[in-house]
């Protein structure tokens, strides 16, 4: 490792919680159903682990024994500290998408309301640099709405989490929930879930399933175009989180071509596919393929922006990119966009100096 | 000649590995079942992670063919703790992958019970 101290703000790092840390903030029936009833998240991957450690790097696993990613202070002395971290986004490893919640989402919300608490008191009030996620029960439409205007005007909240799962959040039922997050200067990112496939099932192997995670954020961020959401809402942004970048260039060119032929289908696009990507999406960059640069050069200039891309860590994960290793080296100017100024500029909650 | 006692040999069980120094440079002293020692720098070759903190074990080798795993070489795989990468110890470090890269190693003798790198 090396300490060359670059500017950085991470854009998927996931604190973790168990569920005893979270027993004091939930509503009864809930904690019953928990404390006496097992009840426990059925989320399970049909597949050997990918690493040493699972799902997690091995050594971030706490020297107790405890889970990776759930304790602040050895976060703090691997990652924050040792990388020379500016900020922080904290994208949890909760999950009470529909998929895994399995209809529960009485449950669901009930688990996101004592999350968020949990993390604004166990990080966000703590570390000045890390910022947080607005976990939803987003299946619920009402009660995802409730619980934005609950915490989201939380000074260091700074998007709402939508799973990757079996819901398409162009569908107009849902718009409510991206008013709700314009009306409090609060993002949209989407982390992949487990299965990515949009109504899909697991294929026979991890691999195959991890080399299609960028399908599902495709199929997504397609939805939410051309159903209109970026016009309807425009000052609505979408961070796509872990689900790589090298697509971008394709998913432009694909639905400017489609757009110029089947426009009359959705006229209320007023601008470009492309341009809207270019003004409200973006990306995080792990699990980065491993590119030289002249194909990364490349890329960015088929995108036609360099502000599209944000690095992140995906801390403590197996599959962690690190900020020295992951992308070819780049003049400092392209790097402190990448790096950092890019999430500042699309955050509005993130403080920003320039 | 540069030369260095590392550890001794009873600080590391057959299938065992453990970091050392050799000079400023983080080793990793592995020791395969059959009771050899190799060295090689500490450090993932692709992203850096420190290699003592993954696991010795055997893997599904390159004799295998679509449906029918062949798993063999136990004890004398590095995996890496943040990628999973395998390096066969007994090929130089070459990764399993891609065998053209591999993990920088260390030439090894032991003497009585010091194990010894050098240069």
């Amino acid at each position: 490792m090396t300490n060359q101290k670059i500017p950085l703000v991470d854009t998927d790092i996931h604190e973790r919680v168990c569920y005893s840390d979270i027993l004091d903030k939930l509503d009864e029936p809930f904690k019953h159903y928990i404390e006496n009833c097992h009840w426990i998240q059925e989320k399970h991957m049909p597949y050997t682990q990918p690493s040493v450690a699972g799902v997690d790097r091995a050594d971030a696993v706490l020297p107790d024994g405890r889970p990776a990613g759930s304790d602040l202070g050895f976060m703090q002395e691997q990652l924050l500290d040792e990388i020379g971290h500016e900020y922080g986004i904290l994208t949890s490893a909760l999950d009470p998408s529909p998929s895994s919640m399995h209809g529960w989402h009485e449950m669901a919300a009930a688990l996101a309301s004592a999350y968020n608490d949990w993390q604004i008191e166990n990080w966000l009030d703590i570390d000045e640099r890390l910022y947080g996620s607005v976990h939803v029960a987003a299946q619920d439409r009402e009660a995802a709405i409730q619980e934005i205007e609950r915490v989201g005007d939380h000074p260091k909240m700074v998007q709402v989490l939508l799973p990757i799962d079996d819901i398409m959040w162009g569908e107009p039922y849902y718009h409510p929930i991206f008013e709700a997050a314009e009306k409090h200067n609060l993002m949209i990112g989407m982390h992949h879930n487990e299965p990515p496939v949009y109504y899909g099932k697991w294929p026979r192997y991890f691999i195959e399933w991890h080399t299609l995670i960028p399908t599902a954020h495709m199929k997504q961020i397609t939805s939410m175009m051309f159903n209109g959401v970026f016009e309807k809402f425009p000052n609505l942004g979408l961070m796509m989180i872990e689900g790589g970048f090298t697509f971008i260039p394709h998913l432009m060119w694909k639905m400017d071509q489609q757009y110029r032929d089947l426009r009359h289908e959705v006229p209320w696009l007023k601008r470009k596919p492309s341009q809207i990507m270019k003004e409200q999406v973006r990306f995080t960059t792990q699990p980065a393929e491993e590119l030289t640069k002249k194909e990364f050069t490349s890329l960015l200039e088929q995108m036609g922006t360099d502000e599209m891309l944000c690095f992140s860590t995906d801390y403590p994960h197996w599959d962690y990119d690190s900020p020295h290793r992951a992308l070819p080296n780049m003049d400092r100017e392209l790097k402190q966009r990448i790096f950092a100024d890019n999430a500042k500029n699309f955050y509005p909650k993130l403080p920003n100096d320039d | 000649m540069r030369e260095q006692v590392v550890c001794k040999t009873s600080d590391i069980e057959p299938g065992e590995m453990m970091k050392s120094t050799f000079g400023k440079q983080n080793v990793l002293i592995c020791r395969t079942p059959d009771g050899e020692f190799y060295a090689f720098m500490n450090q993932c070759i692709h992203q850096g992670a420190p290699l003592d903190k993954g696991m010795m074990c055997g893997a599904a080798t390159e004799l295998s063919t679509p449906g029918d795993y062949d798993y063999s070489h136990e004890g004398e795989i590095i995996r890496c703790p943040w990628h999973g990468r395998e390096f066969n110890i007994k090929n130089e470090g070459r990764m399993l992958a891609n065998p053209d890269k591999k993990i920088p190693s260390f030439k090894v003798r032991i003497e009585e019970e010091n194990v010894i790198l050098f240069k």
